[in-house]
């Protein structure tokens, strides 16, 4: 997403877009945000590398083991980073499992290590993890354990790749169909504009939380997994695309009679040509904007459908899939780590938000919602 | 009349009632914990879901079943220590006529909530009219079919049944409605037979609901909460002669979270609730910190535990013939983890499953050893000797060189269901048999189960206490029997398809012919047991594990019994009582 | 004013129609149903799921339930709910009361906390307290509405309070009106309204902070500065004003948040509102429900649109509707 913005300006220095670059580098806020959102695609691209595990892989024995804590002194003596191995106990009257640290026998933290199910990586398939305790000598979870004893860090790692994905295809989706129906219906006009209008509203009128549950209960539950996770990106695109479209519309009726799209016209440039080559590029920061701040409906969207469980299901992982463990009581209690990837949602859509609100500023847009 | 005289037949009456009354004293609960009580107080649960209807028999629905337990009784009832069969309504009974003849003594001096009396009039209605309307939603006309209902006396009904049947006795723990209130919904009373769902809707007047019950409907507030007073003429005595129920006032409140109801009741709210496995550890260190309430766990009869079946008519030709093979089931039997289910998706608080009985139940067949326990190597070994060699990947290899990999159809939004496909998949991935998890709706999964489109499923189906009960699901060519239905009737009327039939499943199906017209005890529990074996034998299904009913009460109550689910005639609220 | 009425209720007809073909055909997709599951209960056999499929006409084709429907619906009648097995129409009005009444206290907290912080937010762009309000708008951005409802039940609980859930202690529930009553109802009700509000309060709260922002730049504020006016008469008289104008618009979209936008929330909260009727019913596949209520919603966001539009061209005189 934050490709353009990145871009080094080939432009002189008076040129628009970099002008609205300088004012950007100046919003730390949306500088920061930038910064963290780049952090966050980049370790979900490399999610298999940085994970110490697979995203199934289940330890019996480890069941919600707190997370690990990494040190570097053992009996008043400096080492390489080590963790403690933990050591399970059931409480015999709550069933309450607690583990202890077995503090005789640090287990130093190796690094590019080679070990467990191979992951494939661009094409390549290896078992190269960045860090990690050799499966022979103990566990290493750094953020805790979840009730199979499946590493909560990998699974955020991984189940990154699908929360922070289904926002961009999405957005990508119904930014394909607003923008090309929005300028069609609002170039022509016509009979052709009264229809796709009809139709955005009729899409704008429906609420969206029922309307995306009975869609969701209807991906067929036949479909592999992967399938599922684009049937839910397509179902939240379907209903995101109308209300884009209608503000499209707007902005191709007021450009539509300015002079260079006329002066186009005259020179018998063909309508799609006019809409794609002349009028969208116009609203290129306004889309810019308008896809940024729509993209955290989208996180959203997903986790509160995992919440009901109609969203990602095992044995893929989403962070509102993540997060659905940790919707009760006896987990907030007692396996509070399992809100990390509350965290995760919340702070990847403050970045954006923020990240959208500096790119406004910067741009100027100001009708944008 | 002068006002002496008045009150002079007052008296009379009075004790002319209670000469003819015939109050049941409740005893022997002492191994439950349950002691005298006092009268007074009141007493808040929850309901998972709001009513659809006030009319028992208008619809089947868990939230009214909850309600008429404690608004109506039933001719007979269950022990609450051991589920055995007591008097109701029905003071005694007496069985004839080749089993075919049920004959049932009323109890006399029973007062219907609005103080007209219970007679045989109301039974014989509510059996002919209601249970046996084909049309009434949540009636019984199936198990009704034939069965002549006669009045003999205002005290005497009987039952004359074309065949025996040895499970009808429990039919009788339906409860009885007012044939008062309700001939203008009958057929009796000159209506459609369909219109007797449209009695007592939810918005109902409340004073219209009347039972015999210990409590009876004061109010609804639609969606939110349900008011039920005491009945202060019940018919049971603690041992003490004490009145029953103890409690002035039950109240549900309607919450379909269930972490607002552990809300709720940690916030002193409610009074009870009922809890999973998952939720045991908090709640009982709770306890064990000092909070004012207590974690109980029982061994459950009712209860639906879940099960691993195999399509055995799944779409793909090659998966359907390995499915149908009990070696292959048995060899996945192997990959079951159930320990582990026990210890990590129920906490401990469940058990090694029966074969379509409970293991409190009397119809209880040990099968245990015949379910086999968790070895990797065994599995590899069986899946080795039917031919399914491992490809590159190590997932196995069908005889068509396909790898096998099959769906598995689970309840994403129940955690219990969700945890078991997981285990489940990580197993049979490490004996080199490919799982594919398909999450859905848990309310959904038993119409896909009964639908063609599905491999394997993990699913539960309800507990009764008696086989019977459970006909069409555990005997061959049944309803439910979803697994194979290929062996169901072509048509709604027809025979079930005995050709598709597998030797062993001929084998159940004479079973159950013969023991549904088995009255002998001893020889139908013997056949029974013959059919819970090859259950276990074939691995038909494969059971998982039985989960222990558990629930937390405020220590404000005393004599909590927990039973799970609501089953109709297992009532152990009139005893509770507020400190 | 009244032929703009009466053209925008004669679009709105088709545009309806439109919509509940649209409902009707996503609910028909929907695999499962309420007759499926009741087979489990052993009391029901197959003639009996078969007579009720007959008598609520589910064995006909889908177009002819539809046309049923609408043909009910012209009359009237918003047909049967088949779980509950009364007229949809009674069932939503028993619920409709406290709906309406929380999503009018929600809606009103809502803007009487944003618009304030919106300018405030505006005015002291740089300040601390403008940092910490934008913050907290961003916080109710960010966090799923469930899970801020699980914190707050948590945070209540872990403090030693009993408000937890629903609107009123179970005591008061079907008691009469009363101070203690209403006292009791104010312990329970802000708690929905932070976890229903939240979302709404930082979004109006941004959009109000942009307009005024946007308007404060504009020439006519300019020069009503440099006229020499009162700050104070710049700022109400002249800014917020025009900056209020284009949320105007927003509110009318937030009527149909009555019915669906509460559903999480209510289930989560054990509230008594429509939200989780709506939702057991789409799970039941509870049809003449669900339309009815989508229908409602759908009916709501077109008067809301209009009143909008009205209410607009009330206070902006630029906006005329001949």
């Amino acid at each position: 997403m934050s490709a353009p913005a990145l871009r080094k300006p080939r432009f002189d220095r008076n040129s628009p877009l970099y002008l609205a670059w300088r004012r950007f580098l100046k919003n730390k806020p949306g500088v920061v945000s930038l910064w963290v959102l780049a952090v966050l695609y980049l370790t979900a691209l490399f999610a298999g590398f940085l994970a110490p595990y697979n995203l199934t892989t289940q330890h019996p024995d480890a069941v919600y083991q707190p997370p690990q804590r990494v040190r570097i002194v053992h009996e008043g003596r400096l080492m390489r980073p080590f963790v403690y191995p933990m050591k399970k106990e059931r409480d015999p009257v709550t069933f309450i499992n607690t583990f202890v640290e077995d503090k005789t026998r640090p287990t130093p933290i190796r690094f590019f290590i080679r070990q467990g199910e191979p992951y494939s990586f661009l094409g390549l398939k290896t078992d190269l993890h960045l860090f990690g305790v050799p499966y022979s000598e103990g566990y290493f979870f750094p953020l805790g354990s979840d009730q199979f004893g499946r590493d909560l860090f990998s699974r955020i790692l991984v189940g990154s790749q699908v929360s922070l994905t289904v926002g961009v295809i999405g957005v990508l989706i119904s930014f394909a169909i607003g923008i090309l129906l929005g300028g069609i219906s609002g170039y022509f006009g016509g009979w052709v504009d009264t229809v796709i209008q009809r139709v955005t509203e009729v899409l704008l009128s429906i609420p969206r939380l029922p309307i995306l549950m009975a869609l969701s209960t209807v991906i067929p539950a036949s479909w592999p997994s992967t399938y599922v996770y684009l049937g839910i990106i397509a179902v939240l695109s379907f209903i995101g695309w109308a209300g884009l479209a209608r503000v499209v519309r707007g902005q191709v009726l007021g450009a539509r009679d300015l002079d260079y799209v006329t002066a186009a016209r005259a020179i018998g440039a063909s309508d799609l040509r006019i809409i794609l080559r002349h009028i969208t590029p116009n609203l290129t920061s306004y889309l810019i904007v308008t896809a940024t701040l729509a993209l955290p409906g989208y996180i959203i969207g997903e986790s509160a459908l995992s919440f009901l469980g109609l969203g990602i299901k095992e044995p893929m992982a989403s962070w509102g899939l993540l997060l659905k463990d940790a919707q009760n009581f006896q987990s907030l209690n007692l396996y509070p780590w399992l809100l990390t990837p509350g965290i995760l949602i919340f702070v990847a859509v403050l970045a954006y938000n923020f990240f959208g609100d500096a790119l406004r500023d910067a741009a100027d847009v100001r009708s944008v919602d | 009349m002068s006002k002496r005289r008045a009150v002079w037949l007052a008296g009379l009456l009075a004790l002319g009632t209670i000469a003819l009354a015939q109050p049941k004293t409740v005893t022997g609960y002492g191994n439950l914990g349950v002691a005298p009580g006092k009268a007074g107080g009141s007493l808040t649960l929850a309901l998972g879901s709001a009513p659809q209807t006030l009319f028992y028999y208008g619809a089947v629905d868990s939230a009214i079943q909850a309600l008429a337990n404690q608004m109506f009784d039933g001719l007979i009832e269950y022990n609450l220590g051991n589920y055995k069969i007591e008097p109701g309504l029905a003071v005694s009974w007496s069985i004839g006529g080749g089993s075919k003849v049920y004959t049932f003594n009323l109890r006399r001096g029973v007062k219907w909530h609005d103080g007209r009396d219970f007679t045989a009039d109301d039974v014989v209605f509510t059996y002919s009219q209601i249970v046996a309307n084909p049309e009434a939603r949540g009636g019984d006309a199936g198990n009704f079919a034939g069965v002549k209902i006669e009045k003999l006396d205002p005290y005497k009904v009987r039952f004359t049944l074309p065949k025996p049947a040895p499970a009808f006795i429990h039919y009788m723990r339906l409860p009885i409605m007012p044939k008062h209130k309700l001939l203008p919904f009958s057929q009796e009373g000159g209506k459609a037979p369909a219109e007797i769902n449209n009695a007592w809707p939810t918005n109902v007047n409340p004073q219209e609901v009347v039972g015999t019950g210990p409590f009876r409907l004061q109010s609804y507030t639609a969606g939110q909460q349900i008011t039920l007073v005491k009945n202060p003429d019940y018919w049971k005595r603690d041992a003490e002669g004490t009145a029953l129920p103890y409690l002035d006032r039950l109240q549900y409140l309607i919450i379909t979270d269930s972490q607002a109801r552990v809300a709720q009741f940690l916030a002193g709210n409610l009074g009870q609730i009922n809890i999973t496995g998952a939720e045991f550890p908090d709640l009982k260190r709770r306890e064990v910190q000092g909070a004012p309430f207590k974690v109980v766990q029982f061994r459950a009869l009712f209860g639906s535990p879940p099960h691993l079946a195999f399509n055995f008519d799944a779409k793909n030709p090659d998966l359907a013939r390995l499915f149908r093979n009990s070696d292959f089931r048995r060899a996945i039997q192997f990959a079951v983890n159930r320990q582990r289910v026990i210890e990590d998706v129920y906490n401990g608080l469940a058990e090694l499953p029966g074969n379509g009985m409970a293991p409190v139940s009397e119809w209880y067949y040990d099968t245990r050893k015949l379910l086999g326990t968790y070895d990797l190597k065994a599995a590899n070994a069986a899946l080795d000797k039917l031919g399914l060699k491992r490809g590159p990947d190590g997932i196995r290899l069908l005889p068509s060189g396909k790898p096998l990999e099959f769906t598995l159809t689970y309840g994403s939004n129940s955690a219990a269901f969700t945890g078991i496909a997981t285990i489940l998949q990580n197993d049979l991935r490490q004996v080199g048999v490919k799982v594919n998890l398909q999450g859905i709706l848990a309310a959904n999964l038993l119409s896909t189960g009964r639908g063609k489109d599905w491999e394997a499923i993990i699913l539960g189906l309800g507990d009764q206490p008696d086989p019977e009960l459970r006909t069409p699901i555990w005997k061959p060519g049944g309803a439910l029997y979803y697994w194979h239905q290929s062996t169901q009737p072509a048509t709604p009327e027809g025979a079930p398809q005995f050709n598709n039939f597998l030797p062993w499943e001929k084998e159940i199906y004479d079973i159950w012919e013969k023991a549904a017209s088995t009255t002998n005890v001893t020889q139908r529990k013997a056949l029974y047991d013959r059919w819970q074996a090859i259950f276990a034998r074939e691995a038909m299904v494969i059971m998982i594990a039985k989960e222990y009913a558990a629930g937390a009460v405020s220590n404000r109550y005393g004599n909590y019994v927990y039973s799970l689910g609501v089953i109709p005639g297992y009532n152990p609220v009139p005893l509770m009582f507020q400190r | 004013m009244w032929t703009f009425v009466f053209k925008r209720f004669l679009v709105a007809i088709p545009t309806l129609l439109l919509i509940s073909v649209l409902v009707f055909a996503v609910i028909q997709l929907q695999p499962g149903g309420f007759l499926e599951n009741m087979l489990e209960d052993p009391r029901v056999s197959r003639e009996t799921v078969e007579r009720i499929r007959q008598q609520y006409l589910l064995d006909q084709p889908v177009w002819v339930q539809y046309v049923n429907w609408l043909a009910g619906v012209v009359r009237g009648d918003f047909g049967y709910s088949f779980l509950n097995n009364r007229p949809v129409s009674e069932l939503i009005w028993e619920r409709l009361g406290w709906t309406v009444f929380l999503a009018l206290v929600t809606i009103f907290a809502t803007w009487v906390i944003a618009i304030p912080l919106g300018i405030y937010t505006a005015l002291r762009r740089h300040g601390f307290g403008a940092t910490l309000a934008n913050f907290i708008g961003y916080f109710g951005l960010a966090t799923p509405d469930f899970l801020v409802a699980l914190l707050l039940i948590f945070a209540v609980l872990s403090a030693g309070g009993t408000s937890v859930g629903g609107l009123f202690s179970p005591q008061y529930i079907d008691a009469p009106w009363s101070w203690a009553k209403v006292v009791d109802m104010l312990g329970h009700l802000w708690i929905p309204i932070i976890v229903i509000g939240l979302d709404g309060t930082a979004s109006i709260m941004r959009q109000m902070r942009a307009n005024m922002l946007d308007v404060l730049s504009q020439d006519y504020v300019r020069t009503a500065r440099s006229k020499g006016l009162a700050e104070r008469v710049v700022l109400w008289k002249h800014a917020v004003r025009n900056a209020i104008n284009p949320l105007i618009s927003i509110a009318g979209l937030s009527l149909p948040n009555l019915i669906s936008s509460t559903i999480i929330a209510s289930i989560v909260l054990n509230l008594p509102t429509i939200g989780p009727f709506l939702y057991d019913s789409l799970l039941n596949k509870d049809q003449y429900v669900v339309m009815a209520l989508l229908m409602m919603s759908a009916v709501l966001l077109m008067i809301g649109n209009l009143l909008a539009d009205l209410a607009l061209a009330w206070a902006d005189p630029r906006i005329r509707y001949e």
